[in-house]
């Protein structure tokens, strides 16, 4: 009775999986297509003949390897520090009581509706002044702090009892080791996730490069993509091509992040 | 369990030592990233406040004009008509998501065959830039070049029009919005899933309680500060929407899909005045930030029950 | 956990060798750009000339940024203490990255622009450097000249190439149903024949649709002139929109859409015409010679360009785009004779020919073009037959404050939201507010 239950979600899995991953596979598809099977009636789905012309096309465009280092640098550095920062403002915000500790939660929170493109000449010329003009640093540090992540991290610490960290403070232990031997490693299920939505919206990143970068040698992939998109053509062929290479990168950091959602967490301690 | 604590107690003059750094203690965690956000988010907004008081096309000099972009504001049908219409998408797709994302993580959060698998495919769609979710969608539902309507017409069935019509265009925005976004969420459900201890589920169902009864009285509960913090930022995340409407309608047909933030978007830069799109931003800040304090009242900080 | 720790200092040491990597690259590469230092010359890392840095921003279409790298690689050989650093940004944000820059006070040497009314205030003066002003703008086409020659005689931009709206048509498709197109213009139709025209072809050469049209009021304005309308009086004095002319033209608009010969989901649903156009079921395109390197590559059918139909005047639209420089450089003098460069006969001409584009020199009107020779002089012959409106309202700062109204309004006559004359009157209102508002 239970396997045949779980054969029957297994299918509806399935199906589900086929209709969300459709428009996907039209993508990683399209990507192989020659430009007549691009703009083909009626629409095809599968290429009349692989090539990869697309691609090669896109990467002699531009230095593409450069951009991708570049991608990478910010992105791998912004996650870092990100976590640091956010795991810390988040189990300040979650576990101490203190003066204007709900301002800021509120702050930040409110924050998130600012539309960037409001504020963007102020923050070029907070950027400009602080010397972080054509800098990879000036894309690093700015979305280091997100609320987002903040915010995540409170609400999951929230959960954690009171009680794990009163006995620690009795034992002994002061405030940054509660953190670093108790919070962090309790925390890793939310820390990963955090992670991969670091990763995922830093590669993605498009409106912080630029305003910051100018220098084509500091060009992020999102910038070089943006390229592709004239004012009358757009070259989707390329597009779709590099669309589906940056794609991989964050892909596999959810596909290596992901397990750790399964690592255990706070028991109710009853079990070691 | 990570177990690193020192046995034994401590003198009382440390303890008072103790009290002090406890207290000291939060704002010298809260402080690298208040610091960023102040210096890159606060300053910055707080000159988007002075642009609001002002006529500004972010080229040439500012002219203070006192409260009339405010009047503006209030006396502008087109902005409320945006407002309203984000709030209907709002009000539309944040519970749907919300009950999407959660069934699947409910799914995917239990032993099973292929787990990760499943996940990156529901994942997987978030991690597409929106000029590339709206062309896809586009060769789906275009009224005169779509598969859809192809695949209908093979069926003998009149063609939708899906991106022309005001109703089914809005439909369309949001299939593509929960489409795009479910993975999101169904990530952060997953991980506040993993925070349930085991226990109480293996105690619930020794008390013979069913997987239903277990959901309402244990999951749920358990599961309110993930579930404010979804339906927070995913309202907020709605009231912002605004490049995936650009690459599927455009705004259209005419505004009908013209949300708010695209609206305040056209008002600051394609008809240049900053100062108007500040105003309207403010407004806008003022009225989520509101919302926001009252979910967090309502949920009593967000906490666990 | 320990695998968390580790996993943790793994991250950190390599976010260490990153950032130290990175901050290499970093003070290397400021070291070579000194456009945001305080002096203009670049510190002098290794050589031992000082080369004076130019930022270029700019935006391609096609091919049209590797033609251009190829001339400053010509130019920065011949001036080798000059370097020139082509700051490539989608059409899109070219608004924003100016924007940003030059508020920020970090404005760029040069850009390619559509639009000089925008950074009307922050463009660079060119007078002083081109010895007699009246006979270099003689050099271009006169219909350009209200677009970068100011009110008070100042040159603000110089044009670099000039674009005509035209009808791109499938000549398989005329083929098959057996219709002519016109050989000449004295021969063009009229709207009502070209649509019968259409008509014939969607029914006996299977056309989908008889005609997409780009999204756009330049484009969609095409109809209005040959109808004998305009959006403003030539003078710019006032507003013209709901004249008779002009509600006949939206009109005919209407109509070819609800008879079915234009398809809804272009000007409604946002589809992309190139696309539609490129799938071989369209009979034709009204767009510009724009999308001759584009549709070059097309392969499944065969194309052509034809004379776009009359109504009461034949008409096109120009469109250009144009070299600015900026204020408060520093490096004012260089930039100057860069552009200068640029627009001069022999470098415009190669521009132009290698990226398909019309040039906008009285003395570059035949190019040597590689590829649609005969295309190139129906869209010339198309600019030579526009009436002074076009030019006058495009070239107006004025229709950026209205045009997406406009549209808008456009296609609230499309989905049937109200009708021509009452969207019209409406718009000339605006548009006479907006007129005085700016006198």
């Amino acid at each position: 009775m239970k396997s045949r239950n779980q054969l029957l979600l297994f299918i509806i899995l399935i199906v589900l999986a086929l209709l969300f991953m459709f428009p996907v596979i039209w993508v990683v598809l399209s990507s192989f297509k020659d430009k007549t099977d691009l703009y083909q009636w009626p629409p095809s789905v599968l290429p009349s003949h692989f090539t990869l012309e697309n691609f090669a096309t896109a990467f002699n465009k531009g230095n593409f390897g450069i951009y991708f280092m570049n991608s990478i640098f910010v992105t791998v550095t912004s996650t870092v520090l990100l976590l640091l920062f956010n795991s810390m403002a988040g189990f300040a915000l979650a576990k101490y009581k203190f003066k204007g500790d709900n301002l800021i939660l509120v702050g930040f929170i409110s924050t998130l509706m600012i539309p960037l493109e409001v504020i963007m000449i102020p923050i070029f010329k907070v950027i400009s002044t602080l010397g972080l003009f054509n800098s990879l640093w000036g894309l690093i540090i700015p979305p280091a702090a997100t609320p987002t992540g903040v915010f995540l991290i409170r609400q999951y610490l929230l959960s954690i009892p009171d009680e794990l960290l009163e006995a620690a403070r009795m034992d002994g232990a002061g405030e940054w080791k509660i953190y670093w031997k108790i919070i962090v490693p309790m925390a890793k299920p939310v820390l990963s996730v955090l992670a991969i939505f670091s990763f995922m919206w830093r590669w993605d990143d498009f409106l912080w490069p630029l305003i910051v970068i100018t220098d084509p040698k500091k060009y992020t992939i999102q910038l070089a993509l943006s390229n592709f998109i004239g004012e009358y053509n757009v070259d989707w062929g390329s597009l779709l091509a590099m669309s589906v290479v940056t794609m991989v990168p964050v892909l596999a950091v959810f596909l290596v992040f992901q397990r750790y959602f399964v690592q255990g967490m706070v028991t109710s301690g009853m079990k070691g | 369990m990570e177990g690193t604590v020192k046995a034994g107690r401590k003198p009382s003059s440390e303890m008072t030592t103790g009290k002090w750094k406890r207290a000291v203690a939060p704002y010298l965690f809260v402080l690298p990233n208040l610091l960023i956000f102040t210096v890159f988010i606060v300053v910055p907004a707080i000159f988007g406040l002075l642009y609001s008081f002002a006529k500004y096309d972010g080229l040439n000099p500012m002219k203070f004009i006192g409260l009339r972009n405010y009047t503006k504001v209030f006396t502008t049908p087109d902005f409320w008509s945006a407002f309203g219409k984000s709030v209907e998408y709002v009000v539309i797709s944040v519970p749907l998501i919300y009950v999407c994302s959660l069934a699947i993580a409910l799914i995917l959060s239990r032993e099973l065959a292929g787990k990760g698998f499943f996940r990156s495919v529901f994942y997987w769609p978030t991690l597409i830039s929106y000029i590339i979710v709206g062309l896809t969608w586009k060769w789906i539902f275009s009224d005169s070049f779509g598969i859809m309507n192809y695949l209908l017409g093979l069926a003998g069935i009149e063609p939708v029009q899906w991106l022309t019509d005001p109703f089914h265009a809005k439909m369309t925005i949001i299939v593509a919005t929960v489409w795009s976004r479910l993975g999101f969420y169904m990530v952060i459900f997953i991980a506040g899933l993993q925070a349930i201890p085991q226990d109480y589920y293996e105690a619930a169902t020794l008390d013979g309680a069913s997987k239903a009864r277990s959901f309402w009285s244990i999951t749920l509960p358990l599961l309110k500060p993930t579930s404010v913090l979804v339906v927070m930022l995913s309202v907020i995340e709605a009231f912002k929407a605004y490049p995936l409407m650009k690459a599927l309608t455009g705004g259209g047909p005419g505004k009908e899909t013209t949300y708010v933030v695209q609206y305040i978007y056209q008002i600051g830069f394609d008809k240049q005045d900053l100062g108007l799109a500040s105003a309207m931003s403010v407004v806008l800040l003022v009225i989520i930030a509101g919302l926001s304090v009252i979910q967090l009242k309502l949920t009593k900080g967000g906490g666990a029950s | 956990m320990k695998t968390k720790s580790k996993w943790l200092s793994a991250a950190l040491t390599l976010t260490l060798a990153f950032g130290l990597a990175g901050c290499g690259q970093s003070a290397e590469s400021s070291k070579g750009s000194g456009t945001n230092t305080s002096s203009p010359n670049a510190e002098a890392s290794k050589d031992t000339q000082k080369k004076t840095n130019l930022d270029f921003v700019w935006f391609s279409d096609g091919n049209e940024g590797e033609v251009m790298k190829g001339l400053l690689k010509q130019y920065e050989e011949k001036n080798p203490n000059i370097k020139v650093n082509l700051v490539e940004v989608a059409y899109a944000d070219m608004n924003t990255k100016l924007k940003t820059m030059i508020s920020g006070g970090n404005p760029p040497a040069l850009a390619r622009v559509s639009d000089t009314s925008t950074f009307f205030n922050q463009a660079l003066d060119l007078t002083p450097y081109v010895g007699d002003p009246n006979a270099f703008a003689g050099q271009f086409m006169d219909t350009l000249k209200s677009y970068y020659v100011t009110k008070d005689k100042k040159i603000i931009a110089v044009p670099l190439d000039v674009t005509a709206n035209g009808l791109i048509y499938n000549k398989t498709l005329f083929k098959k149903a057996g219709v002519e197109v016109p050989t000449s213009p004295d021969k063009v139709w009229t709207w009502t024949e070209f649509e019968a025209a259409l008509k014939q072809v969607m029914d006996k050469g299977g056309a989908k649709y008889g005609l997409v049209w780009d999204f756009s009021t330049h484009r969609w304005s095409t109809l209005l002139y040959e109808f004998g309308g305009s959006m403003m009086s030539v003078d710019g004095t006032k507003a013209t929109l709901n004249t008779d002319n002009a509600v006949k033209a939206l009109d005919f608009f209407v109509k070819l859409h609800k008879d079915g010969v234009m398809p809804t989901s272009v000007w409604l649903g946002g589809d992309n015409p190139n696309n539609l156009f490129r799938s071989g079921t369209v009979a034709a395109h009204l767009a510009g010679n724009w999308m001759l390197s584009n549709y070059k590559t097309i392969d499944n059918f065969e194309w052509g360009v034809t004379y776009l139909p009359k109504e009461m005047t034949r008409s096109s639209v120009p469109g250009s785009k144009f070299l600015m420089g900026f204020k408060n450089t520093k490096v004012e003098k260089e930039t100057a004779d860069l552009i200068k460069f640029l627009s001069s006969k022999e470098a415009n001409g190669k521009y132009a020919t290698d990226s398909l584009f019309m040039s906008p020199r009285k003395d570059n009107a035949k190019l040597d073009y590689a590829f649609g020779k005969e295309m190139f002089e129906v869209f010339a012959n198309e600019l030579a037959a526009t009436p002074a409106e076009a030019g006058a309202d495009w070239s107006s700062e004025l229709a950026n404050k209205f045009q997406a109204d406009l549209k808008t309004g456009i296609v609230e006559v499309l989905s049937g939201k109200t009708t021509s004359k009452a969207m019209l009157d409406k718009m000339n209102k605006t548009v006479d507010t907006i007129i005085s508002e700016n006198k």
